[in-house]
């Protein structure tokens, strides 16, 4: 099921956190825990729609500096594991409905660690044609608007 | 990985601010001496060497004493780790599990 991450596409992350499962798990799932992390302050997050079944929505919107919450993810849980993985992509949409614009799935998976919890992300990516798109979907992550300064910076300058 | 991320957090804070990104603008073109690169902002030099500091301490770039002039240049290196789309995808899920990290640890002992 699992397929090792292409280098051009995918990014993986890990992280030792020291706390049960079953606290990382309730961070993630837990709609109002997971308002508190998902976007960068001082951006808010607000989670419209979180239904943890397989073609559930996830829907966020985000507000950043004080203004009105606009939408951020559009997305759709393939697989939801209690406490151990979750699945989701924004190629579709709520009930599998193929979605317009869209480029990743993201599995994130739990298992018991010494100290804690082992926390990974294994975000796949559409073909690098579509990077325009993810460079404004970046935007609203507050890093991707740097980002996308800065790639212009380095695009002029070099 | 928290190494990483708190390598970026400087990259995009030095970035944040347009000072700093026209100085870096203007070392795109080339080195420049700090007095040079000051002329064109209506600022005392220390305000501006702050800048510099900044933008020297987050590896953007480096400077070079010579006599009395210290000349800045762009270190490309560090461009290189914020200059794709994925290393900005990179930035963002970092953060988050970063900020899961946080929260967790912090609001959910029990």
């Amino acid at each position: 099921m699992i397929r090792s991450p292409d280098p051009d596409l995918d990014l993986t992350t890990a992280r030792i956190i020291k706390a049960p499962r079953s606290a990382v798990w309730r961070a993630w799932t837990d709609r109002t825990r997971f308002e508190k992390w998902w976007v960068p302050a001082p951006a808010k997050c607000r989670v419209v729609d979180m239904d943890l079944t397989p073609g559930g929505a996830l829907v966020t919107h985000i507000s950043e500096d004080g203004g009105a919450f606009v939408p951020h993810l559009d997305a759709c849980f393939l697989a939801v594991d209690d406490l151990t993985r979750i699945v989701f992509t924004d190629t579709l949409t709520a009930g599998w409905r193929p979605s317009e614009s869209a480029f990743m799935t993201a599995v994130i998976t739990l298992s018991d660690h010494p100290a804690g919890t082992h926390y990974a992300a294994h975000v796949m990516h559409r073909s690098g044609a579509d990077r325009k798109m993810h460079e404004e979907m970046g935007f609203h992550d507050g890093w991707g608007t740097v980002a996308a300064q800065l790639a212009q910076l380095v695009e002029q300058t070099h | 990985m928290e190494q990483y991320s708190d390598r970026l957090d400087t990259i995009f804070q030095a970035l944040a601010d347009p000072t700093r990104r026209a100085v870096l603008s203007r070392l795109g073109g080339g080195p420049a001496s700090i007095s040079d690169l000051a002329r064109p902002f209506d600022m005392a030099l220390p305000s501006f060497m702050k800048h510099i500091h900044f933008l020297e301490g987050s590896g953007l770039i480096r400077t070079h004493k010579q006599g009395r002039v210290r000349t800045c240049a762009i270190e490309k290196a560090q461009f290189g780790v914020v200059e794709s789309w994925l290393s900005a995808q990179r930035a963002v899920w970092e953060g988050r599990a970063d900020r899961l990290e946080q929260f967790v640890t912090q609001h959910e002992e029990e």
